[in-house]
């Protein structure tokens, strides 16, 4: 009962939004601070997901789809493929020096305020939204990547024709093009190992040893990566 | 359990419902915060694929900030935005993202095939 | 063709003969013949060619103008020439009538010709000059032809023994045989064109020609010291000489703007213009001696400034009474007697004669006795018209110095060609003295016959020099056996110069020239008797000429041989040099004759005797008053008398002592120059004229030379030194500082910029890490900054 009552009361946009944005920044200092770049390949995608939930509460919910769809469903699962492809033993978990992470730990900490400071300081950005969401957006987005703009241009924008984004699209699609040929050309099967690589996995073997203990299989691989052998 | 959600939310919803609502501040932050961790990943990382998750992230700080502008909701009663601009400008990053994802993996793992390490300290060949 | 157009051209063709002879052997001299034997041929060719054109020029002039006898010694002046029928003849030197010599003058070629000045190659032709170039040509023969055997030496190599080279031993050198003759002719063309020169120019353009000609001669063997030193020894004193000339052709040209000896007829380039003897002594004025106009303005400026110059012309006379531009006649004339003084080897510029001798014989012979010498003289007689009173005087008494000194000398010497070289000296001293004291006819007599006679002597010692190798009298003696020939031409030569003969009746040719010569002097002593010494002068040199010339002839030729070697090594030149001496000698005897008829040397000259000369003179401002008695005065009379038996009582007093010292040996030389050691001495030294020189000139030259090397050296090498010494410094300091600084800078520089890369390269480390670090940083900062500076904001 009372329950209801205040269910009524609570203000989901702004609920909804500070829970999102929960979840997105802490998975993302949870990306940070894991080692495991398993478990950072998990709390990023946790991450991204929480943001696309940010995207819709802003209005922006092609944008949102979009994130879901093309951000966490491809790249994100492309790097979690890079990763299982080179998550050897030695590399899962590469600890940095403390020195270099408390140096990093407080440039960032500065560029956090500057970003902080910037942020609250045009007094427009800090007025409270509307808090209601009541135009699509997927349609004149749409409609504006093959050239027509059909929204409504903002108070105070020139009069005169605004330019659609076919050219960027076209670019974008060659773009996508090109990346796809030229990773594809990039990873592809090499005939023979170069000597750098024979002699880098040497040395790996006799560095790593005394560094980490490295389990018989990890080495079984990386011998059988040093006898060479295509993949 | 829906008992503890609504405690949760009864004592969290009036508490943020005191609030006057989300602004365009609120998202710039929580796009530094993404930005920051972001780069934080970069700096200190030493995986490859780790450093590749930070520029993600830096990524997507840089579109919540977008959005942020793009949206006319958050903004108040007849204020400007950069409306269906910003989204458009959101969902290029996106797919350039992913491009550049693509070939930040196909260099990794060419990397790793010929030096069999991900380790980006050990890529200092290009030292002076 | 005309006479007045034909005797330029013989006589011109004479003057050229000699040079188209140098020129050949200039370029194909050693090609002549073996050894340029030729050569000598080519040379006596154009000499003979010009003897035989000077011959013919003479006897054209006889034809056109005989020659007349003058009447002396009938004591009769004025009226009874007057009413002389004209059965008399022809002229003769009149009072009253002013006589004007017959004379041919012009231009071949102008060299330069501005307004009132004009320099042009040209001819004066009258009695003497004719005289003078058979005279010239004839000597100039005979000794071509004694020179090409006398020089027979440089037809093959030479060894002189004179020349000791550094490292021991006598210079061989090739023998010089076509350059002798070459010399030679250019000097024969040279003393021709003084001869016929029409200008004073002129004859300073040859004058020098002459000089040089003389020095090429006098040093043909100019690896001697001693030969070349005398060589320029010569062209220097006879260009102190020409120092004086060129004030008086100055002083001529500039106030008269003539230098021409006769008148310029008008003709196409321009009016008549007067020449320098029109102007000095013009016609309107009956040829006496004046100043002329041009020096009287040229005196007067200062006045002639202040007067209008319609006026000018009407002050002259008011002027020249005054007394104004007499001193410019008396610098010209004096002037212009500095070059002859150079020239004949007159004090103070006789130094260069004696030391002459060291060119060969012929030369002596031609040059330093008959001819280059006689230039001097030659000059004064032809520019007698302009000289002064006050300037004759100052000739004579030159002359009488120099011959006093010159006799003086040649007592005690005892090289035979210095006697000989003393002698020409003393003679030339004697024409000079004799053109001083008014005896223009008799001076240029005296010239003539001592022509012929000195260079027969020289000739003859020349044959002595070839047959004893040696020129030391004291080594000679009882030669007239060996060499007869030589012995007997230079008897000849002797009789001549002392004026031997047999007084009123005969005599050699120097018994006229001498007689005149001291006939003149008394006259002129008589008129003047302030100036007596003139005359004792003459009369003493006349002793003293007679007693050294005989000593010379019994040291040489008489008596027993003083040196065996010498006496057994000498012989007889060879025909081709004795032809030359019997030819010389007979002139010698016959030359001072004057044939039935008139004809005679005297009488020639007599026909070029300048106008207004005649009467004689009175003037001079500057010395007092003198008188000039007229010439034929002397020739009458008393005066001649006196001369006469002065003349034959000196010279015979002469030849008696010097027999009774070097013949007989009554009196000894070597007691009479102990006795006299002082004089001896003195005169030994020839009177120390050229350590005089070398202490006056020679010293201080060299001391200011030595001063101005001194200051050369320690002043202004030290101080360009010291300069350069501060250049070297100052480009050590600054290639120090560019070095240090400027290079140190550029150095710095780079190394400063490859250091700092060195530590910008440490940024790259390869860490992909530090590279986001940095990347965050400088964002960061960039910030910071941007909004320190731009205070606005941005978003509205």
């Amino acid at each position: 009962m009372t329950g209801c009552l205040m269910l009524a009361a609570v203000n989901f946009h702004t609920l909804l939004f500070y829970l999102f944005a929960l979840l997105a920044c802490g998975f993302a200092v949870g990306v940070v601070v894991a080692d495991n770049v398993v478990r950072m390949a998990l709390y990023l995608v946790l991450s991204l997901g929480a943001t696309a939930g940010l995207f819709f509460l802003a209005g922006a919910e092609f944008i949102g789809a979009m994130q879901l769809m093309i951000y966490v469903g491809g790249t994100l699962v492309l790097l979690v493929f890079g990763v299982m492809l080179t998550a050897q033993a030695p590399f899962v978990t590469i600890k940095t020096s403390p020195g270099d992470r408390v140096l990093a730990g407080v440039v960032a900490a500065s560029l956090l305020a500057l970003l902080l400071q910037a942020a609250f300081s045009v007094e427009a950005w800090r007025r409270p939204g509307l808090g209601e969401v009541a135009q699509p957006a997927a349609t004149p987005i749409g409609v504006a990547l093959v050239g027509v703009r059909v929204d409504e241009p903002p108070a105070g924008t020139p009069p005169g024709v605004r330019s659609g984004y076919l050219l960027p699209f076209e670019i974008v699609s060659i773009h996508l093009l090109v990346v796809l040929v030229g990773a594809a050309y990039l990873a592809r099967a090499k005939r023979r190992r170069t000597q750098r690589a024979i002699d880098v996995a040497a040395s790996v073997q006799s560095l790593v040893e005394p560094v980490v203990e490295v389990p018989r299989q990890a080495r079984g691989s990386a011998s059988a990566l040093a006898t060479g052998g295509t993949r | 359990m829906s008992g503890m959600l609504g405690i949760g939310v009864a004592i969290a919803g009036p508490v943020f419902a005191a609030a006057d609502g989300v602004s365009v501040a609120h998202y710039l932050v929580v796009g530094a915060i993404l930005f920051t961790a972001g780069i934080v990943c970069m700096a200190v990382k030493r995986n490859a694929l780790g450093v590749l998750m930070g520029i993600e992230l830096v990524l997507n700080g840089a579109n919540v900030n977008f959005i942020a502008f793009a949206s006319p909701y958050l903004r108040g009663q007849g204020a400007v935005s950069l409306g269906i601009d910003g989204q458009v400008i959101a969902l290029f990053v996106i797919l350039l993202a992913a491009a550049e994802a693509a070939v930040a993996l196909a260099i990794t793992l060419n990397f790793y095939n010929n030096h069999s390490t991900v380790d980006v300290d050990r890529a200092d060949d290009l030292k002076g | 063709m005309d006479i007045a157009a034909q005797l330029p051209m013989l006589l011109g063709l004479a003057w050229l003969a000699p040079l188209a002879s140098f020129v050949a052997i200039l370029f194909f001299g050693p090609r002549m013949g073996s050894h340029g034997r030729n050569a000598a041929w080519v040379a006596t060719a154009a000499i003979v060619t010009s003897l035989v054109l000077s011959l013919f020029a003479a006897g054209t002039w006889l034809g056109a103008h005989p020659v007349q006898a003058v009447h002396h010694g009938d004591g009769h002046h004025g009226e009874s020439h007057a009413a002389e029928p004209a059965g008399h003849g022809g002229h003769s030197t009149g009072h009253g009538e002013a006589q004007v010599p017959v004379a041919y003058a012009g231009d071949w070629y102008t060299l330069y010709q501005a307004g009132g000045l004009k320099l042009s190659i040209g001819w004066y032709v009258d009695a003497l000059t004719v005289l003078m170039f058979v005279v010239v040509t004839f000597i100039a023969t005979c000794i071509h032809v004694y020179a090409s055997g006398y020089m027979h030496d440089e037809l093959h190599d030479v060894t002189d023994h004179e020349v000791h080279l550094s490292g021991g031993g006598h210079l061989h050198r090739p023998g010089r045989f076509p350059r002798f003759f070459q010399a030679l002719s250019l000097f024969c063309f040279s003393m021709l064109g003084i001869v016929i020169a029409g200008n004073l120019a002129m004859v300073f353009i040859f004058w020098e020609l002459v000089g040089i000609c003389s020095w090429f001669l006098i040093g043909f063997y100019y690896e001697r010291t001693s030969a070349s030193t005398a060589a320029n020894k010569a062209f220097i004193v006879n260009r102190v000489g020409d120092f004086g000339m060129l004030i008086g052709l100055m002083a001529l040209w500039g106030a008269l703007g003539t230098l021409h000896f006769a008148d310029t007829p008008a003709d196409a380039a321009g009016a008549a213009r007067p020449g320098l003897f029109s102007l000095v002594r013009p016609a309107a004025e009956g040829h006496a001696l004046r100043v002329p106009d041009g020096m009287v303005k040229f005196a007067a400026a200062a006045e002639v400034a202040k007067t209008p110059m319609a006026e000018v012309a009407g002050k002259i006379d008011g002027w020249r009474s005054m007394g104004l531009g007499r001193w410019l006649l008396f610098v010209a004339g004096v002037g212009i007697f500095c070059g002859c003084v150079g020239k004949s080897a007159q004090f103070p510029l006789f130094v260069w004669l004696p030391d002459a001798m060291e060119g060969p014989t012929p030369v002596s012979a031609l040059v330093h006795s008959a001819t280059m010498v006689a230039a001097g003289v030659y000059l004064v007689g032809r520019f007698y018209p302009v000289l002064t009173p006050d300037v004759l005087l100052v000739i004579a008494y030159v002359g009488a110095i120099t011959l006093f000194i010159a006799a003086t000398i040649a007592l005690v010497a005892n090289d035979i060609k210095r006697v000989l070289a003393y002698s020409t000296v003393s003679q030339l001293g004697y024409m000079m003295l004799a053109l001083g004291v008014g005896g223009w006819s008799a001076g240029l007599f005296h010239l003539v016959t001592h022509a012929f006679f000195k260079s027969l002597l020289f000739l003859c010692s020349g044959s002595v020099i070839h047959a004893c190798h040696t020129n030391d009298m004291r080594k000679m003696g009882g030669l007239a056996r060996i060499m007869p020939w030589t012995a007997g031409t230079m008897l000849v030569g002797c009789l001549a110069i002392i004026g031997a003969g047999v007084p009123f009746v005969i005599g050699l040719s120097g018994y006229y020239s001498k007689d005149a010569i001291l006939a003149q002097a008394l006259s002129f002593a008589q008129a003047n008797p302030s100036h007596s010494i003139l005359y004792a002068a003459v009369a003493g040199g006349a002793f003293l000429t007679a007693f050294y010339m005989f000593r010379l002839w019994f040291m040489t030729f008489a008596g027993a041989p003083r040196d065996h070697h010498v006496a057994d090594h000498a012989h007889e030149s060879p025909a081709v040099m004795v032809a030359p001496l019997v030819v010389l000698s007979v002139l010698a005897v016959a030359a001072g004759w004057t044939l039935p008829g008139g004809f005679g040397l005297a009488n020639l000259l007599e026909q070029s005797r300048p106008a207004g000369t005649a009467e004689g003179m009175t003037g001079g401002f500057a010395f007092g008053s003198l008188v000039f008695p007229a010439e034929h005065l002397s020739h009458e009379g008393a005066i001649h008398v006196t001369a006469t038996l002065t003349a034959f009582t000196t010279a015979l007093a002469g030849v008696v002592l010097a027999a009774l010292m070097y013949l007989v040996n009554i009196i000894s030389p070597a007691v009479v120059a102990t006795v006299f050691k002082p004089v001896y001495a003195f005169l030994a030294g020839r009177w120390y004229f050229d350590e005089l020189y070398h202490a006056l000139f020679v010293v201080p030259v060299l001391g200011i030379a030595k001063l101005a090397s001194g200051t050369d050296r320690g002043v202004i090498d030290r101080f360009i030194d010291g300069v350069a010494w501060t250049a070297r410094q100052l480009a050590g300091i600054d290639a120090w500082i560019d070095r240090t600084l400027v290079d140190g800078l550029v150095n710095a520089t780079a190394t400063a910029t490859w250091n700092a890369g060195l530590e910008l390269k440490k940024l790259q480390t390869g860490h992909l890490r530090q590279y986001v670090m940095f990347i965050v940083v400088g964002t960061v900062a960039l910030f910071v900054i941007a909004s320190l500076l731009f205070r606005t904001t941005i978003a509205g």
